[in-house]
């Protein structure tokens, strides 16, 4: 599967726009972001674990929120969108 | 190298650099450095080559800690921020102090919620120091407006003093290793208990190298009004302390106000602090009359210094770290607006300009003569 990162923070992970990787669930993706893109993910979820407040998680055009969260599953053609939310000021 | 005054100006938008001749007349402007990204606190690290460093608060991404060797021409990440261990269920939410720390290289930084951590590389590594961080009243402080946040360090020799908003002032007497709260006349308005053990909201706090053990503080105050338990509270939000912290009695009496946020001490001059007194309620100036407050005999009485400063119809707010001043031997103070207003105010004060009218509104103003 692949995992879409937003512009601003393509320069964590040497500018690539696209990331294949081998994850069954949400959560091991960003298992595998932690290992292999530490800052990255750094940016995507604080050191507790839980996605930033900002930050929306997207399998394929549904919030994750509106599966089954961290343990929506992943299949091989399925990509996982990091979005930044509308917010600010 | 020719003398430089250089102003490090934290926004809502990023970090700004101000950049004068020693005379000060003239300050030109660099940045935003961090662009989009809220900066609350700064620091220029005379030790040593110069350093700049911001906190840069993405409320996306998360804190960063910025770093410049070139006297703020470029900025860089270092090489992280500080975090709580994986398993300690805090979550870094914002940095609100960096200080220098004991050696060269050493840096403390204060964030929300209220910890202390520690750099030892010039903030590429950052550690907690548990013996604040994990107090025993750790888990019970409480956030004030701007959030639960360790926004005061100050280093006296092997004391370390923290303000806490809302938690109080805690004092270290070993180097950073144990922690007490030190609270004793620091009152509270907004719990029973009028003078609690821990809990107050400190805003500031500000000490002078040579007056050993004397400390001056900015607390919550504003609660002269009160009419619930305890009864009014009146001045207990402009204290001093001369015993490092350890008791501390009322000067707030002269003010138009005992509620504000920044205090600053003449560089040389240990008896001459300045204070920025606020409506409580609003938290902007008196009557829309902005004025610095000067005391030159230690809080025994107070002058109120206007002059340039609109009379009229200026209702802006300037935040616990929004002042500074230099070392010159003529210090001149800085205050920086959430309307995005950064003053000057030359001879100590006695005369304000405005140097830039229209920056993003400003969290904190750092200055340091290089």
């Amino acid at each position: 599967m692949i995992v879409f990162v937003p512009s601003p923070l393509r320069c964590r992970c040497g500018g690539e726009a696209e990331l294949q990787v081998n994850a069954s669930d949400v959560q091991g993706a960003l298992e595998v972001l932690a290992k292999c893109q530490s800052s990255l993910y750094g940016c995507v979820c604080d050191e507790t674990g839980a996605v930033r407040r900002h930050i929306n998680l997207f399998v394929n055009r549904d919030h994750i929120r509106d599966r089954n969260g961290l343990d929506t599953p992943l299949l091989e053609n399925d990509t996982l969108f990091i979005m930044t939310a509308v917010s600010g000021g | 190298m020719n003398e430089r005054v250089l102003l490090a100006i934290g926004t809502k938008k990023g970090l700004f650099v101000a950049e004068s001749s020693k005379h000060r007349q003239q300050f030109t402007l660099r940045g935003p450095f961090g662009e989009g990204v809220g900066v609350y606190s700064s620091l220029i690290d005379t030790r040593g080559t110069p350093k700049l460093f911001a906190s840069s608060c993405n409320p996306f991404f998360g804190m960063k800690v910025l770093r410049s060797t070139d006297l703020g021409v470029t900025f860089h990440e270092t090489g992280s921020a500080p975090a709580f261990p994986n398993d300690d269920g805090r979550a870094l939410a914002n940095i609100w102090a960096i200080e220098p720390g004991k050696e060269e290289n050493e840096l403390l930084c204060g964030v929300e919620p209220a910890s202390l951590f520690k750099s030892r590389d010039g903030g590429d590594s950052w550690e907690l120091v548990p013996g604040i961080s994990n107090h025993e009243h750790a888990r019970k402080w409480q956030p004030g407006n701007g959030g639960l946040c360790m926004h005061t360090i100050l280093r006296d020799g092997h004391r370390i003093h923290l303000g806490i908003s809302t938690g109080g002032h805690y004092l270290s007497e070993d180097g950073g290793e144990t922690f007490v709260a030190a609270n004793k006349g620091i009152g509270a308005g907004f719990v029973p208990d009028p003078f609690p053990e821990f809990g107050q909201c400190v805003h500031k706090i500000v000490g002078h190298k040579d007056a050993p053990g004397r400390l001056y503080m900015q607390n919550h105050g504003g609660w002269g009004g009160w009419d619930g338990p305890g009864g009014p509270r009146p001045d207990i939000g402009v204290l001093r302390s001369d015993d490092h912290g350890h008791t501390w009695r009322s000067i707030a009496h002269g003010l138009p106000s005992d509620f504000g946020f920044p205090m600053v001490v003449h560089p040389h001059d240990p008896d001459t602090l300045y204070v920025v007194p606020l409506e409580p309620m609003t938290r902007t100036c008196p009557g829309g009359s902005p004025a610095i407050w000067r005391s030159q005999n230690g809080g025994g009485t107070w002058e109120k210094l206007s002059q340039g400063l609109p009379r009229r119809d200026s209702f802006f707010t300037i935040l616990r770290d929004g002042m500074d001043i230099d070392h010159h031997t003529s210090p001149s103070v800085y205050f920086g607006t959430t309307t995005g207003q950064l003053w000057i105010g030359r001879e100590g004060g006695e005369e304000w300009e405005c140097l830039f009218s229209a920056l993003p509104p400003i969290h904190c103003v750092k200055v340091a003569i290089i």
